[in-house]
């Protein structure tokens, strides 16, 4: 029995730990949000030249062939931090559906440049009034000849200025289909969209009459839904693996904060009802953290449980994340609610997951559906187990 | 990140589950064995079951061979819960003994006071219980007020202990007494090995929510205790005291394959309970709910396995075992209490008329309620997470 990360692992991320901290942790999401975008783009590459992108690429392709749960330690960090940017969709995303499903001339052409630290992806899956459900997807491209041609409007891409690829679903012949397509493409224009989770900017990205060789295209023909299926438990292990880096910064600083903090003449960490929910905080933390890491092992090794594992971390992650951020800033107090101190950084980052790629609900119901519980074959059974004695 | 077992470890699972086979009572796997009802003959049963184990040297693996365990690993320890759990083996009468008396003599006691009690702790010859509360002395175990006093080769000890789980099974009792007014409430306290089956002794039945009983007041009349019957120095008895309840988390790792295995029951339930013919499990909230708790299940579970990792590395039990008891035991309520929400009216049933399982989730929801308070209550394992793993201030009066 060894459920810890190894220490090669826990090597790497305290490498990353030290250039976050060196660059002020949480200083990279505020530049993003006061559009010091050249800033931001010198950090990332200086995680890139740290080994945090070519990690999972194959080493062919310049990468250094490494494994899901090795990215874990980068994922926590970076959500510690809320570093901004497209690493979550760029590698826990696009690589891991190029190398399963992309051609070898795919593979060849997007993997060493994201190895290089030359290009990222973003997704362009939502479309306006429709959800990020089967259904949502309506925006078709109708084929011409060796090119595919796409009308529509895709909403909330987030963080395009910092993409040079985007994914995106579309339907051809009614079917769903995932294609690559280069932000340089003419016939696309960008609006800006306002959200308020500010370290991540939001697009809506209108195509017209976009050409994109038929070659673009990832996997067959309405293979797409099933392929997004598989990239979605990568991505969800991974967000979840943020998550927990957010988690534990927070626990952190509220627990730092209410040992310092004096009010009646004690440190407010000695009330209990700021004891106790602290407590609460780091228990959410913990349980967020092995959910997380089973996932991710999960997804490594393909376990049978995996989809049930990745569902359940992402779910508890996320939901504890939006719980424990929001009691960082009761425990702040006055100072928690502006905009000086990083407490509402992490509010708005919880809930631009929470609804980002499919919500809640819709995990729920994965969830339920991989656990079958509904085949009541075995009730009895189980039942009967427990009532004896 | 390894979840396998070794062969040896296999193996030794192959070997405690067929121990189990051979020896579990008739009837027990099939499900056709009926408990004692009564009361005297539940205590003999339970007697009886325990001298099994004992003679099989598998009562406490954990113990140094020369005592009659099996110096058992950590793993070979989590095994032996998860293979105990999946029987549902009856419960060890001698508990407190096994798992606290015992490695706190061990750790603490003399030769003498090693020879005379360890062998019968495990054989269940002589059962003990643990006589910490009182009255006034809960949470704030120090508050002790039952007094042993000093006469010659004797102490004559006065009081009242409450909630003293086992007593009236009881031969011999852990107790915690003051012997000296000091400045601090900690000073001045002292335990005993305290025979149990003397005049001064007397045990009153409480009966709990549940119906049951299984824990006691116990009355000290002027009843004796022997030089040879104190564990560690007198006066600085709150360090044994502290010795012992370190040993009282080993218990969690049970409780939580137990929390997995009630997790399916309720799958099951929720599958069988109709209402106007429709299983509830095709209910969209119901399922929600359920998954919450299977999540919160797993996560108990996977939390224990990762300070199970982390005490195999540095080769004893940390704080942490706080959180696992908390979260374990809150998650425990929860799970019962949502087997009664899902039974609608029915789940008000119970006994002969109960409708699902036996009695089984109301029997479990209504002792549900106790795993919050014994062996500390969830606030005052708050108060220990927040201090010892925050590393926030004291709390007031501590
Ligand atoms: C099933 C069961 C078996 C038991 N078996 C035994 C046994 O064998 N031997 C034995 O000695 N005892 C036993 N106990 C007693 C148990 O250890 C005590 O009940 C427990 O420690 C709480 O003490 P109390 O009941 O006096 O409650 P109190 O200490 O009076 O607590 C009442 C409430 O106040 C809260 N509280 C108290 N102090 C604080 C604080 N500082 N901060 C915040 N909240 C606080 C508590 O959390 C609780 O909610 C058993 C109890 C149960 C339920």
């Amino acid at each position: 029995m060894d459920f810890s990360l190894n220490q090669e692992q826990e090597m790497f991320r305290e490498y990353v730990r030290k250039y976050l901290t060196d660059m002020e942790q949480t200083k990279v999401a505020r530049d993003y949000t006061e559009n010091k975008i050249e800033h931001v783009k010198a950090v990332l590459s200086e995680l890139h030249e740290l080994g945090c992108t070519q990690l999972n690429i194959p080493e062919k392709y310049g990468g250094m062939g490494l494994g899901k749960l090795d990215l874990v330690p980068i994922m926590e960090e970076m959500g510690r931090a809320i570093v901004p940017g497209l690493y979550l969709e760029t590698s826990a995303f696009a690589v891991p559906i190029i190398e399963q499903f992309g051609t070898d001339e795919q593979k060849a052409t997007y993997l060493p440049q994201v190895a290089n630290g030359e290009a990222s992806f973003t997704i362009a899956w939502l479309e306006p009034g429709r959800s990020y459900k089967q259904q949502g997807i309506q925006m078709s491209a109708r084929l011409n000849g060796d090119v595919l041609v796409i009308n529509g409007v895709k909403t909330q891409v987030p963080d395009v200025e910092l993409a040079e690829y985007f994914i995106v679903p579309v339907l051809i012949d009614d079917e769903i289909t995932l294609v690559i397509m280069d932000k340089k493409s003419s016939g696309i224009t960008l609006r800006e969209q306002k959200g308020f989770d500010e370290t991540r900017k939001l697009t809506e990205v209108t195509f017209e009459n976009v050409e994109v060789p038929m070659n673009q295209r990832i996997g067959a023909i309405g293979e797409g839904w099933s392929i997004i299926q598989e990239g979605l438990l990568s991505y969800n292990a991974a967000l979840s693996s943020v998550a927990v880096g957010a988690l534990e910064h927070i626990v952190e600083m509220a627990s730092e904060y209410a040992t310092i903090r004096e009010q009646f003449g004690n440190p407010i960490g000695r009330f209990q009802a700021i004891k106790h929910r602290l407590v609460d905080m780091k228990l959410d933390l913990e349980t967020a953290r092995s959910l997380s890491y089973y996932a991710n092992w999960a997804l490594e090794t393909s376990s049978e449980d995996r989809i049930e594992a990745i569902c359940s971390a992402r779910i508890f992650a996320i939901q504890a994340f939006i719980r424990t951020s929001a009691h960082n800033i009761q425990i702040h107090g006055g100072i928690g609610f502006t905009e000086e101190i990083d407490c509402h950084l992490f509010v708005k980052r919880a809930r631009f997951y929470e609804n980002y790629l499919g919500n809640m609900e819709q995990y729920y119901e994965q969830a339920i559906t991989a656990l079958n519980w509904e085949q009541t074959e075995t009730a009895q059974e189980k039942e009967t187990i427990l009532s004896t004695n | 990140m390894d979840f396998s077992y070794t062969a040896q470890e296999e193996q030794f699972r192959m070997e405690l589950r067929t121990w189990l086979e051979e020896n579990l009572p008739e009837g027990w796997l099939d499900g056709t064995f009926k408990m004692p009802e009564e009361q005297a003959a539940y205590g003999q049963f339970l007697r009886d079951w325990q001298k099994k184990p004992s003679d099989g040297r598998w009562a406490a693996i954990a113990w140094p061979a020369k005592h009659g365990g099996r110096d058992a690993t950590l793993m070979e320890e989590i095994i032996y819960h998860q293979e105990m759990v999946r029987v549902k083996a009856p419960p060890l009468v001698n508990y407190v003994g096994l798992h606290m008396v015992g490695p706190t003599l061990m750790q603490i006691g003399t030769p003498e006071q090693q020879e005379k009690y360890i062998p019968k702790i495990l054989s269940g010859e002589e059962v003990w219980c643990q006589g910490y509360s009182e009255p006034n002395a809960g949470s704030d175990l120090a508050a002790v007020q039952t007094t042993a006093v000093k006469d010659g080769d004797k102490w004559i000890i006065n009081g009242q202990k409450i909630w003293t789980s086992y007593a009236h099974f009881g031969d011999r009792c852990f107790l915690v007494a003051r012997t000296s007014k000091g400045e601090k409430k900690h000073h001045g306290i002292t335990c005993f090995l305290l025979d149990m089956k003397q005049p001064g002794v007397e045990v009153r039945p409480i009966i709990q929510m549940d119906g049951e009983h299984d824990f006691n007041e116990v009355y000290f009349n002027d009843a004796i205790a022997y030089d040879s019957e104190v564990i560690g120095q007198v006066d600085d008895g709150w360090r044994v005291t502290i010795a012992l309840l370190m040993h009282e988390r080993t218990g969690i790792g049970a409780q939580v394959f137990s929390l997995e295995q009630q997790f399916d029951g309720l799958v099951g339930l929720a599958q069988t309970v109709k209402e106007d013919d429709v299983p509830i499990i095709q209910k969209a909230d119901v399922r929600k709910r359920m998954l919450d708790l299977y999540i919160k299940s797993r996560g108990s579970l996977l939390n224990y396995y990762r300070n199970l990792t982390k005490q195999l590395k540095v080769g004893h039990p940390g704080v942490e075992g706080s959180m696992d008891k908390l979260f374990v035991s809150e998650v425990t309520k929860e799970l019962f209490a949502e087997a009664i929400s899902l039974q609608g009216h029915q789940g008000l049933l119970w006994k002969d008329d109960a409708v699902y399982g036996n009695s089984y989730w109301q029997k479990n929801y209504l002792y549900s309620f106790g795993q919050t308070i014994g062996g500390g209550t969830s606030e005052i394992q708050k108060n220990t997470i927040a201090e010892r793993i925050l590393g926030l201030p004291k709390d007031v009066g501590r």
